[in-house]
């Protein structure tokens, strides 16, 4: 995948730039409106990630003439200003998705995995890990080729691990991810055990590997093999 | 009352005053210089009746209209004096107060006494004479000052009516128009208008800066928050950190979030206050707490709490959804996060109320406080204590009356609707 980052915040660039690199994404990085056009008439790219307040110009502007020129780009607006408006004004113009700031890395690297999956892969739309495998239109899981029954969230669950793969996630970040801002964090930590007990459980069930490993009682990782 | 009305009533009863002690004033005026005029009368006449003596020397007492000549036998000194009595009136054929001159006059070696009285005119008739055109005079004048009001609240007051409408027309929002006050050449309207376009530019540029800083505020806040996380994050994922490191970063993770959820709360009670969330449209309450409900199903059976429900549907609202969002959320999440394991939660909608009742331990503190920002019954839990200031800054704006009350370890909370 490659993306084209417009992010004033030089030092948030630089992380989610080192983060979209260790999955071996090519990650581009514009720190202003006019930096961010000159590299979209240079390059193709999949993905932007557009912050909207930006030291020349506005995002929503750079938004539309994306839309005009590159309809098949995908876009993830992420935003501080004005949360709420924004993010209507934004979907309006033909965003794809919007994150608000602060986020979780492994929270916009799912939402941008999924948005440029959904408009440029063909075909097949899943995910798989060995034996197990996430059908992304049909929101179904298979072990050895065998359906399992998962509720939504252990859905979403598996997921978010599936996309963020090799990464440490906590349990915060998972629990945001299901819950959004419903939740609050004091108390949901002891939900996130319970849903992910309850995944390990179908899943070993269905025959397949207990792919999660707790890390020192602070999150969970998905083990290679 | 009005103004002029007020003004006129005052004028009216002031004027009265006047009135009554000029009245006064004018009668003894009047009596003075009557009384005057009568002692000279009565003086020219007692010098025509010196002269008629001299003329006849009377020797026996004389009586004629209105005086007497008494002769003396021995010759007594000469005086004068003036007294007031009552004497039957001719005319009137009834007592009237008469001036009299009672004097003793020397006339070639032979002492008079002359008594002589007369009456001008009477003061009874000097009083309803006064009285009468006093009356009269005050009614013109009443009539003169409630026509002078109706010129005043119609004509001369038209501006400062004008200027009440222009204010009440001022909205604090709108930064584009300005208001704009009709021209007048009152000076006291003039500065009246002059200081009310100047407060009202001032309160819109502080409205605006305001406004401006709670932006800000929050866009500078999540900027940082956002870098601060994305460090952390990728820091975590390196390989190389034992588990006490991690657990570190874990532990900035967690107060980091709690600041971000701090700055997230305190914007959004801004923005209530600022009335940013305008967008009032006719909601299904009924199927909004239903859809919210959902939402939390997860956490409630989670949490092994028994959820029942007794929702009238087609309940209608109206408010901004965002607000409504927010309201059910927060109410929700109090009676999930303030429960026992296996506790209970019963929701009820009606068109008058949406009650929250949930099971829970008893509440420490002051109840009046709840609502209040950064209140929390328990000081050292990791919730913020806004969610129900949030509630209330809601039920405040769409004037919803929010109650609570606690029995047997049963919590309450109540939305009224519809107000």
């Amino acid at each position: 995948m490659k993306l084209l980052l417009v992010e004033d915040q030089v030092e948030l660039a630089k992380s989610i730039q080192n983060y979209f690199m260790k999955e071996g994404d090519v990650c581009e990085y514009a720190n202003s409106f006019g930096a961010a056009s000159e590299k979209l008439h240079g390059y193709q790219y999949d993905v932007l990630v557009l912050d909207i307040m930006l030291p020349d110009g506005n995002g929503l502007e750079l938004l539309e003439v994306v839309k005009q020129n590159w309809p098949q780009m995908g876009v993830v607006i992420i935003s501080a200003k004005n949360a709420l408006d924004d993010k209507l004004k934004g979907l309006d113009l033909g965003a794809d998705d919007y994150l608000p700031k602060p986020f979780h890395l492994a929270e916009l690297n799912a939402r941008t995995k999924a948005v440029f999956r959904r408009r440029l892969q063909k075909g097949e739309n899943s995910l798989s890990l060995n034996e197990i495998k996430i059908d992304l239109d049909s929101h179904e899981v298979f072990v050895h080729d065998q359906l399992l029954d998962l509720t939504r969230k252990e859905f979403e669950l598996l997921h978010y691990f599936f996309v963020n793969q090799r990464r440490l996630l906590t349990k915060q970040a998972i629990a945001e991810h299901l819950w959004g801002d419903y939740m609050d964090t004091a108390d949901s930590f002891d939900f996130v055990y319970q849903h992910i007990k309850n995944l390990r459980k179908k899943i070993i069930k269905a025959g397949g590997n207990d792919y999660l490993d707790t890390v020192y009682g602070v999150g969970y990782k998905v083990k290679s093999s | 009352m009005n103004l002029v009305i007020r003004v006129t009533l005052l004028f009216a009863l002031a004027s009265l005053i006047v009135f009554l002690i000029g009245g006064v004033i004018s009668f003894r005026v009047m009596m003075r210089e009557v009384n005057d005029e009568q002692r000279h009368f009565l003086n020219e006449r007692m010098d025509r009746v010196t002269r008629m003596i001299e003329r006849r020397k009377p020797t026996d007492t004389l009586r004629m209209n209105k005086l007497v000549v008494v002769p003396l036998e021995n010759l007594t000194e000469e005086r004068k004096s003036f007294r007031d009595t009552l004497v039957i009136h001719a005319q009137l054929e009834r007592l009237e107060p008469h001036l009299k001159l009672d004097a003793i006059k020397n006339v070639e070696g032979r002492s008079y006494q002359v008594v002589m009285y007369d009456v001008i005119i009477e003061p009874d008739d000097i009083r309803d004479g006064l009285e009468e055109s006093l009356v009269k005079i005050y009614l013109i004048l009443l009539g003169a000052v409630v026509v002078v009001g109706f010129i005043v609240s119609t004509y001369m007051l038209r501006p400062f009516n004008q200027t009440l409408q222009a204010i009440k027309k001022f909205s604090i929002k709108d930064q584009d128009s300005k208001i704009s006050f009709p021209k007048t050449g009152i000076a006291e309207f003039k500065r009246l208008n002059f200081f009310l376009e100047e407060m009202t530019e001032k309160v819109k540029s502080d409205y605006q800066s305001l406004k401006e800083f709670s932006e800000n505020a929050s866009h500078e806040l999540q900027t940082p928050i956002a870098i601060i996380q994305g460090k952390l994050e990728v820091m975590m994922d390196s390989n190389k950190l034992d588990e006490e490191q991690i657990n570190q970063i874990s532990s900035a993770q967690h107060t980091l979030n709690r600041l971000k959820n701090l700055s997230t709360s305190l914007s959004i009670l801004t923005r209530i206050e600022n009335k940013e969330f305008d967008k009032v449209s006719a909601l299904d309450f009924s199927s909004e707490v239903e859809k919210m409900l959902n939402e939390f199903k997860e956490l409630i059976e989670l949490k092994s709490i028994t959820l029942t429900t007794e929702i009238e549907p087609g309940v209608s609202v109206e408010m901004d959804d965002v607000l409504c969002e927010l309201l059910l959320t927060n109410l929700i999440n109090n009676a999930i996060r303030h429960n026992w394991e296996d506790g209970t939660i019963h929701i009820s909608l009606t068109k008058e109320a949406l009650e929250v009742v949930n099971s829970g331990p008893d509440l420490e503190g002051d109840p009046n406080e709840l609502f209040q920002r950064f209140k929390k019954s328990n000081q050292s839990s990791s919730s913020l204590g806004l969610g129900l200031a949030i509630v209330q800054k809601i039920c405040d704006l769409y004037s919803c009356r929010l109650e609570y009350s606690q029995a047997n370890k049963q919590h309450r909370m109540k939305v009224g609707l519809n107000p």
